[in-house]
């Protein structure tokens, strides 16, 4: 099956529209990020906590907003993940001055972390705990035995696990019924209703950096980035030559700078993961920047006698084909993971959807050009430069 | 069959069985990260400086005794910053002796003199052995502490000069873990002078408000019950290092508390200081706080050992007998980074992976098959392969599967049929050129190497980065990207290509593409 025959696209001939449209979007990113605050640093970056929680029973996000106001902390993210209103995710924003020392601040972040979960439970819990009952939805499962195995001599190690393996599947344990069908003795659940009460909040991760790991961090990020971009333009500078290297990182640079901008106008937050991403992206588009290259090298060898612009316009068509059905499976696997991947990815594979795109764009549209440009800008005499 | 097909099945088979053994059962042979485990992670740094201050401390003690046992007139030697002290009120006429004496006996330490004055400064390499050694030996005391608690898989590595990673799988509860970590650890009994008082003008008003050369003030531990300042004396009778048993037990109130026996030397010294002493307060002290302060009743004989109560319930009493066996710290550390998955998050993260790997899988094979025919179905079982040897080598390196890194294996799975994808459009070019079949073939597999070669490759270098200074679970995407990258060229070229030798027949009219 043919996708197309190889068609004839003047791509060369696009390459200011492409420039502009290019320099349009990372400006429009840039005001973004000076003046609307777009992009924000998400907690690993060292901004802070962030609270996953699950409730045991549905509650708005009006709600926990009213909460969190009521100590002060009103500012925060608060973002339904899940599905029935149980779930959710809350970035405490600082509160602590800037000029705090970094001990201080990550001890601040902590006691923020604490103040939240606290003013989420409420004081419901607060009467069963002085009676002396244990959350159930909170108690690790080395207490739990002890507790089991005090009344069931014998049967409170398997007991406990199963429990707990139940709140690992079902995230809460919502009532005391459902653990009947465990398999666990009536009279077990019994006196694990009278000892134990079921809390009204899970939490199901809490994430705190601290300023001098934040900084760590974004430095390895930033290193990261420039020294891939920097290994790439030597390799292809060795197996191609030094303006194909150039032209590569330059398409490069221009993803990452073009996705984050697009990326600032979301409301989602940069973290490690999306580092990660954006080096990914990295070497997809290289991908498609290689093969480009690679058929101009071996049409170069063939078409001796025709202008290297026509070369590469006849490369970029004869690839075409190559270069949509590559990024259409990628699309299909980067969207799965957007529509399947769960919360915690759903940044990550945000980030992979617009740079798959925007790759394909910028590898047809900027790469050849580049290499033209650098040729004319410094080897202007030799005539047919290849 | 040609021989070297035969050859190149082999070795095909070899390599899938192989990764099959090494994998399966991947619940049990893949390692999971803490990401998708649950757990906790905390990123702590060791103050070096402060192993380096006790160095200074130490030197300063021993240099006073040696200046004296040499008869050097001096009028003090005190402390500057960690790391630097001066002996001040030297004689002119002695300075080439001490001078001599510097140079023998304080050979870690570089002297400088100004007029009546000596200063001393740890040479810089000796500092960076000492807060290297400090390091080490906290992650061993983290390590020892952590293996007595009880955590099954623990992982704690040093990052860096000063930084030290804990993992702890399957454990949720961040505040014991971080205070059973922190606690420096460093156990005394020294003898009570005075107190407690409720605050420190009232504690040393029989002293006329002056510290005691020979005492120190400390404060109760208000955690154990103790309230108020204590005099004790400088010099320990007894340390935790003198320690040879520590166990939980319950006192006489049926409140839990810790057990202790002492050492040979150890029991020695304490017997007979409990003999001199008796009707005085002995302090138990932990990190310069007072946990009690028991009166001493009798002589306390060397076998006997001792109890350590106050209030503890059974977690506290637990952890400090972990801190006690395990050690002290040689330095205070302090966290950096701490991050608690819980084990829910984990487990739906790995079923919503699970369910986006399949989705990817089956859209990309369909996608495959519809296009290419029976050469897609050839490039579905490159793809296929490429998962399975993937998940052979994590098993094999024990990589850790995070959730990143199912992403990468998704992505991989997208990325790993671009190979056939080269290789196809190429034959199918070649076709349409006029070549024959077989022709066609070889020649699409040979001119789409050098691109899948260079752009794989590429993509290799941006992952090494990632990996170099990534962490934890984007360290997982890197190695999953890596891997399948360099699985991809064996399954993706290789394998493909002895596909289409085993399946296209010489006298075949058409190809399936």
């Amino acid at each position: 099956m043919q996708l197309f025959k190889t068609p004839n696209i003047p791509f060369l001939k696009y390459k200011y529209i492409a420039l502009a449209l290019t320099v349009a979007l990372i400006l429009a990113g840039v005001v973004n990020i000076a003046f609307f605050g777009g992009l924000k640093l998400g907690v690993d970056f060292g901004e802070g906590t962030l609270l996953r929680v699950m409730f045991k029973d549905p509650v708005a996000v009006g709600d926990i907003r009213q909460l969190l106001s009521d100590i002060g902390l009103g500012k925060s993210t608060i973002q339904e993940t899940g599905e029935k209103g149980r779930e959710f995710q809350i970035r405490a924003m600082q509160v602590v001055e800037p000029g705090d020392s970094d001990d201080e601040l990550i001890e601040a972040h902590q006691a923020l972390a604490d103040k939240i979960i606290k003013a989420l439970r409420g004081d419901q819990g607060a009467a069963e705990t002085e009676r002396g009952l244990r959350d159930l939805n909170t108690i690790d499962e080395r207490a739990l035995t002890a507790l089991l195995e005090s009344s069931f001599p014998g049967s409170g190690p398997e007991a406990a696990q199963r429990i707990i393996s139940y709140r690992t599947m079902s995230g809460i344990i919502a009532r005391y019924p459902d653990l009947a069908d465990l398999g666990l003795k009536p009279e077990l659940v019994e006196s694990l209703e009278a000892q134990t009460y079921l809390g009204s909040l899970s939490v199901r991760s809490r994430e705190t950096v601290g300023p001098q790991a934040g900084r760590d961090l974004r430095r390895k990020a930033v290193q990261a980035t420039v020294w891939a971009l920097l290994g790439m333009l030597i390799y292809i500078a060795i197996r191609f030559k030094l303006e194909y290297g150039v032209a590569a990182v330059f398409t490069l640079a221009q993803d990452v700078l073009v996705t984050m901008s697009i990326y600032s106008f979301t409301s989602r937050e940069i973290n490690l993961p999306i580092v990660a991403g954006i080096l990914t992206i990295v070497g997809f588009s290289i991908n498609d920047t290689i093969v480009i290259f690679d058929r101009v090298r071996e049409n170069i060898k063939i078409r001796r006698r025709e202008p290297l612009e026509q070369v590469m316009n006849l490369s970029l068509n004869q690839t075409l084909g190559r270069t949509i059905i590559t990024s259409g499976t990628l699309l299909l696997t980067v969207g799965a993971l957007y529509l399947f991947g769960g919360e915690v990815i759903n940044d990550f594979a945000f980030v992979m959807l617009v740079g798959t795109v925007e790759g394909v764009y910028s590898t047809i549209t900027l790469s050849c050009p580049v290499v033209l440009y650098w040729q004319k800008l410094f080897k202007p005499k030799n005539v047919r430069n290849r | 069959m040609r021989k070297n097909l035969q050859w190149k099945v082999l070795f095909t088979l070899v390599v899938i069985i192989g990764a099959v053994v090494l994998a399966y059962p991947p619940g049990t042979k893949i390692r999971r990260g803490l990401d998708l485990k649950g757990g906790i992670h905390l990123q702590l740094q060791v103050v070096t400086e402060d192993s380096i201050n006790i160095e200074t401390d130490q030197e300063i003690a021993r240099m006073a005794e040696l200046l004296k046992k040499n008869s050097i007139t001096f009028e003090r030697a005190s402390k500057e910053v960690p790391g630097r002290y001066s002996v001040s009120g030297l004689l002119a006429d002695q300075e080439g002796k001490t001078r001599d004496l510097f140079d023998e006996y304080a050979r870690d330490w570089d002297h400088s003199f100004t007029g009546d004055r000596a200063v001393l400064t740890l040479k810089p390499l000796v500092a960076q052995i000492l807060s290297d050694q400090a390091v080490e030996q906290a992650k061993e005391t983290i390590a020892n502490r952590i293996d007595q608690f009880g955590v099954a898989e623990p992982l704690i590595q040093r990052q860096g000069a000063d930084k030290i990673v804990v993992e702890l799988p399957g454990v949720d509860d961040p505040e014991r873990v971080k205070e059973l970590i922190k606690v420096t650890a460093v156990l005394e009994w020294k003898l009570v002078k005075a107190g407690p008082a409720a605050d420190e003008a009232a504690l040393l008003q029989p002293y006329g408000g002056q510290v005691p050369e020979d005492a120190e003030v400390l404060k109760g531990d208000p955690k154990r019950g103790q309230s108020g300042f204590f005099l004790v004396s400088r010099v320990s009778v007894v340390t935790g290092k003198d320690l040879r048993t520590v166990r939980r037990t319950t006192d006489e109130w049926n409140n839990a508390a810790v057990s202790f026996s002492l050492n040979a030397e150890g029991g020695a010294r304490f017997e007979q200081v409990t003999g001199e002493n008796i009707g005085k307060q002995i302090a138990i002290i932990l990190d310069s706080k007072v946990q009690s302060a028991p009166v001493v009743e009798d002589r306390i004989l060397r076998t006997s050992g001792g109890v350590i109560r106050g209030r503890f319930t059974n977690e506290e009493a637990d952890d400090l007998v972990v801190i006690l066996k395990a050690g002290a710290l040689p330095a205070g550390i302090k966290y950096l980074e701490e991050r608690t998955i819980g084990a829910a998050l984990g487990a739906d993260s790995v079923r919503q992976g699970l369910v986006a790997g399949v989705v990817a899988v089956l859209a990309v094979m369909a996608f495959m098959v519809f296009f290419y025919r029976l050469s897609g179905l050839n490039a579905v079982t490159a793809l296929v392969l490429n998962v399975v040897i993937l998940f052979g080598a994590l098993a094999y390196f024990k990589a850790a599967l995070t959730l990143p890194g199912i992403a990468g294996i998704i992505l991989a799975i997208g990325m790993s049929v671009d190979a056939n994808v080269l290789i196809f459009e190429r034959i199918k070019e070649e076709q349409a050129l006029g070549k024959g079949i077989l022709s066609s073939i070889s020649m699409g597999f040979s001119r789409a190497f050098t691109a899948i070669f260079d752009s794989n490759l590429t993509t290799i270098i941006s992952a090494i980065f990632l990996f170099q200074f990534g962490t934890g679970p984007i360290r997982g995407f890197a190695v999953t990207l890596i891997i399948s990258l360099v699985a991809n060229m064996f399954t993706a070229v290789f394998v493909s290509h002895l596909l289409f030798d085993l399946t296209v027949k010489k006298t075949a009219k058409a190809l399936s593409i």
